[in-house]
């Protein structure tokens, strides 16, 4: 089902949304747009929040379960999972979605992670004017969305061309219906120019062959030497997943499951206490390695989407994105990170 | 979900970010993009600053004492027995009987309202805070060359310098983000000295390494100072307009040639004439220091010899030049800044000026004492010898941050009443007849002030846990108790009357203060706040240089105890580790305490990396594990101190440096043995 809905409404749509289910969309603070709970704050659908959206699927934290002792049992209690509805993801978040559901879909799949999954609906924006920091195209992740969502919106100048994809997205569109105007022929071929100038103002030197050139060529410990180790790279990257498990609280409390980096050295420490990457140059190849080699061996896809946020966030002298040390800072200093 | 933009609870870096809320808990942090210094990043312990905050641990209710336990009360109780505790001990013994150790982790409006509490209604003005343990030389030393105590220049203006020389400060660890902005200015081209005994990340990418003995900095740094002048760098403009004592200055320095600079430190002369040069042709020249200068028994003297290098290369007022001391603690410069100082009220305005005396009792009413009051360990030692009998300490831990561990004990141990409030238990709130269960700083709205000088906003994510209260409104509570006058109705309440008193602070309010946050001296409404200090003139009109002389440190290895010790931190967690170790991933990172030593030392007794040792000074001694490290040098031990289960303070010296009083903490003789297995 094909739509239009002119710019103005777009608030109205969101209200209507937000009285069946909680919203979630990247409002605009003045420290920049983050993807928070919509209460009629003004949106920001030009910038990308720094932290990807996946942060819904997979918290930084999460508790798994409750325990509570009674009469000498144990009784286990799971959370409430909350539905919700993610408004204006990105096609590489997207894109990253779908590869957290082949990751966590192996067997025995992740419970946690699908709970939340299937209690989500996904609203995404084509990227009609890419960040400085994005080469999604490079990677195939963007800038038009590829992965199954329920309902995907191109801003077409004074509207989105809006198109469901699933009953979801068609419902999504019936709660708006009085906002609608239907689609035109012009508005897709709108669409298909301005998604083909994004791809065209993007880096053409970023796909996931050329990435494994540049590891090859990449002095790994003259990079780690800059590295500060703070994880965030791991900690912005809506592919990376990597989690720790431990229970908090005796003889009652909760079982939590955070978000770990192996930009640490403790992540990879042996009991013994040796480390196979103890330096952070070793750790930085170990994480292109499992993006550009080892998730495309196990899922089909690169372990990454091109978001450019793990440069964005990099607070070392390290281009993340080409792997030199030097390059970063000359041209990009604050506009690039805004 | 919720994000609630905030300040970093660790370092004085002062990273924004947001902290993530869902369902009442904080389920993430992320940084800010618009943070004018952080800029989208923060460090590890950043992107976990609010794990500790729903941790099981945490204090909920008021206790007090009964017998050797501690026991669930009420608020009013406990507030009614400390204002009761107090009041006798007041009328007994006078005022100078109470003190108060105010805490660098609490907001402004704390510190304020604390040091107000001290001195109109206590009647005292012995009120201290940590800043004691670790930038009070600097307060002491700028405050007298430069006028003003903090930092001169923007913490991102250090990537405009041409050469930075960073001293005593393992910057990537323990301030990254403004390690951050070094690398960056490194990657331009600028030139990069590290000066540390330790062979740091920072070392290993720096142009020059000069590895100096422990202790001896006055040394190497009027060295400096003496080649610069010789080589004609020396900027005479500046030194003429701006400055005075020069002269006095070049003769003391000029009996420090390199050779005897070398035999002093151990620094080859060569790359004393090698760092001069660098130094003194650039046309920013930065310096960066922390702990590792300030943290000695002439630590005010260290700090004065590094003004004195800034002035005479006329490196201060200007993006990229300027002296950068890097606070400890997230709220140190606040602290101070709050005049929570034995000597100061709030903006370093002197107790015995009449204007300041006159102004403050006007708006608190009452009087205010005029003789300065104690410093913390002063505190602790009058407690000791039985002169000092009741004490509140906030938000610290002075068991383990202090030096000497076992004396501190017996000094809290001897006090007629003892009030602590905190977070989490600790060695300290052991000791206490009362403990107040304290909201953390993503349970409260203040200000923090970073070292770079900027006034921030902390806010309120979620409710504390259990009975658990704001600092603010206890303090206020109990002062009026007391008899004096504190209604607030929020903090931003508080700032107006700290404005209002203070005019470094005058033009901040909350309504200006946005996620950029405002940097003092902001002295009016309209003032946009202060980026690089003493650009014209300097506070006190010129600047003054003081010759300054190299001492032997108070203990020297010797045959009984071979080693040289010094303290210090580890990246991966904070002070006395109440925090970092409930933080699962940090707690991770660096389980168990520790001491470093060179490979070769470890090899001639048998040691392995991991092998239990037995560190011991003439002051006491613990069992840690061996790490072997190519960074330190031979002869040399480093511990951290952030482990009750072996308190590296139950081993430091605790000499105080006549001027600031801060302890010698970097250096004490030890000996090592091997435990048995
Ligand atoms: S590796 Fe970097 S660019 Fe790629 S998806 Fe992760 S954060 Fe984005
Ligand atoms: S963001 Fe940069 S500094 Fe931080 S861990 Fe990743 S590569 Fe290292
Ligand atoms: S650098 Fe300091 S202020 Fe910034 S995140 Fe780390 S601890 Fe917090």
């Amino acid at each position: 089902m094909k739509a239009f809905l002119p710019k103005d409404q777009l608030p109205f749509l969101l209200e209507e949304l937000g009285e069946r289910i909680e919203v979630i969309a990247p409002v605009s603070t003045d420290a920049g747009p983050s993807f928070v709970t919509w209460q009629g704050q003004p949106l920001d659908l030009k910038d990308k929040p720094l932290t990807p959206i996946t942060e819904f699927l997979l918290p930084h934290k999460e508790a798994l379960f409750t325990y509570v002792q009674e009469a000498g049992r144990y009784i286990f209690k799971e959370e409430e999972i909350p539905s919700r509805l993610l408004f204006g993801i990105r096609p590489c978040d997207l894109h990253a979605i779908a590869l957290l559901d082949r990751i966590f879909g192996r067997e025995p799949p992740d419970q946690a992670y699908f709970r939340r999954r299937r209690a989500t609906a996904l609203v995404v924006q084509n990227c009609t004017s890419p960040g400085r920091e994005c080469f999604c195209a490079g990677l195939e992740a963007g800038p038009e969305a590829k992965d199954p969502c329920d309902l995907q919106l191109t801003d077409v100048g004074d509207g989105f061309l809006c198109q469901a994809e699933t009953p979801a997205g068609i419902l999504i569109l019936n709660a708006g219906r009085a906002l609608l105007k239907p689609a035109l022929p012009e508005h897709l071929q709108e669409k298909a120019k301005l998604l083909q100038e994004a791809r065209r103002a993007m880096p053409q030197d970023r796909s996931c062959s050329q990435i494994r050139q540049a590891m090859e060529r990449a002095d790994w410990e003259a990079l780690g030497r800059e590295c500060l180790s703070c994880g965030g790279c791991s900690f912005v990257c809506p592919v990376c997943h990597c989690f720790n498990i431990l229970d908090l609280g005796v003889p009652d409390g909760q079982r939590l499951r955070c978000r770990d980096s192996c930009m640490l050295p403790g992540f990879s420490r042996l009991t013994g206490g040796a480390n196979p990457r103890r330096t952070p140059g070793q750790r930085l190849r170990h994480w292109y390695q499992e993006k550009f080699e080892d998730i495309p061996q196990i899922t089909g896809l690169p372990g990454c989407v091109g978001c450019g946020r793990c440069h964005l966030t990099c607070p070392a002298a390290i281009n993340r994105v080409d792997l030199t040390v030097a390059s970063r800072f000359v041209d990009d200093s604050s506009e690039a990170r805004r | 979900m919720e994000k609630v933009l905030t300040t970093c609870i660790y370092c004085g870096c002062g990273c924004g970010m947001f902290l993530h809320v869902d369902g009442g808990r904080i389920v993430g942090t992320s940084p800010s993009l618009a943070h004018p210094m952080s800029r989208g990043s923060l460090c590890i312990k950043g992107w976990l600053a609010a794990d500790f905050v729903g941790h099981p641990d945490r204090l909920k209710s008021p206790l007090i004492r009964q017998g050797d336990l501690l026991i669930k009360t009420t608020w009013d109780e406990a507030l009614a027995l400390t204002a009761a505790s107090l009041r006798s001990i007041q009328k007994e013994f006078g005022p100078q009987a109470l003190g108060v150790l105010t805490s660098a982790k609490g907001t402004n409006e704390e510190n304020y309202l604390l040091m107000k509490m001290a001195r109109a209604a206590l009647g005292t003005n012995n009120v201290d805070h940590v800043a004691r343990l670790c930038h009070a030389p600097t307060v002491a030393a700028l405050g007298f060359a430069l006028g003003s105590g903090a930092m001169t220049g923007s913490i991102s203006s250090l990537q405009s310098s041409d050469a930075i020389l960073v001293v005593g400060s393992n910057t990537t660890e323990q301030h990254p983000l403004v390690a951050s902005y070094i690398l960056r200015a490194r990657s331009r081209g600028a030139k990069l000295i590290v000066v540390d005994p330790r062979k740091t990340r920072l070392a290993e990418l720096a142009d020059l390494w000069l590895s100096p003995r422990q202790g001896t900095d006055v040394a190497w740094i009027n060295c400096l100072l003496n080649i610069i002048v010789q080589q004609d760098l020396a900027d005479r403009q500046f030194i003429k307009e701006r400055t005075d004592g020069f002269i006095e200055t070049l003769q003391a320095t000029s009996a420090y040639t390199a050779e005897k600079a070398e035999e002093i430190s151990g620094i080859p002369a060569a790359d004393l004439v090698k760092a001069a040069s660098i130094f003194g042709l650039a046309s920013r020249g930065a310096i960066v220091y922390a702990m590792g200068v300030t943290q000695h028994f002439r630590g005010t003297d260290i700090v004065q010899a590094l003004a004195n290098l800034a002035l005479a290369t006329g490196n201060v007022g200007r993006d990229g030049a300027g002296v950068y001391p890097l606070r400890g603690h997230q709220n140190v410069q606040g602290a101070c800044d709050m005049g929570a100082l034995p000597n100061v009220l709030s903006g370093y305005q002197l107790l015995s000026s009449p204007q300041a005396q006159a102004k403050f009792v006007e708006a608190w009413g009452g009087q205010i004492p005029c003789e300065p009051g104690l410093t913390a360990l002063e505190m602790l030692w009058a407690a000791e010898s039985g002169s000092l009998k009741g004490l509140i300490i906030v938000g610290e831990n002075p068991v383990l941050s202090y030096p000497h561990t076992s004396r501190v004990q017996k000094a809290l141990k001897g006090l007629e009443f003892l009030m602590v409030s905190d977070i989490f238990p600790t060695e300290t709130t052991a000791l206490a007849d009362v403990v107040l269960p304290a909201a953390c700083f993503a349970e409260k709205d203040g200000t923090f002030t970073s070292t770079e000088r900027r006034v921030q906003r902390v806010r309120k994510a979620v409710d504390p846990p259990g009975e658990a209260r704001a600092e603010w409104e206890w303090i206020c509570d109990l002062t009026e108790r007391l008899g004096a006058k504190a209604e607030y109705s929020s903090p931003g309440d508080v700032m107006d009357e700290i404005a209002s008193l203070t005019p470094i602070y005058g033009g901040i309010s909350y309504e200006r203060l946005g996620p950029d946050g405002l940097q003092w001296p902001c002295p009016t409404k309209d003032h946009p706040g202060t980026g690089v200090m003493h650009v014209s003139r300097f506070p006190h009109g010129r600047a003054c240089f003081r010759p300054v002389l190299y001492l032997d440190p108070p203990e020297t290895p010797d045959a009984d105890y071979p080693f040289m010790l010094t303290t210090g931190r580890s990246m991966y967690h904070f002070h006395t580790g109440t925090m970092t170790r409930r933080t699962s991933l940090l707690d991770r990172e660096v389980p168990t305490p520790f001491v470093k030593m060179n490979p070769e030392d470890a090899r001639l007794m048998g040691i392995r990396d991991g092998t239990k040792v037995r560190v011991e000074t003439r002051r006491g001694s613990i069992s840690v594990e061996a790490r072997l490290a190519d960074g330190v040098h031979k002869g040399d031990l480093f511990l951290p101190f952030h482990f009750s289960e072996a308190p590296a303070n139950a081993l430091t010296a605790q000499s105080l440096d006549p001027v600031s009083k801060i302890a010698e903490l970097k250096v004490s003789a030890a000996r090592l043995k091997k435990e048995a297995p």
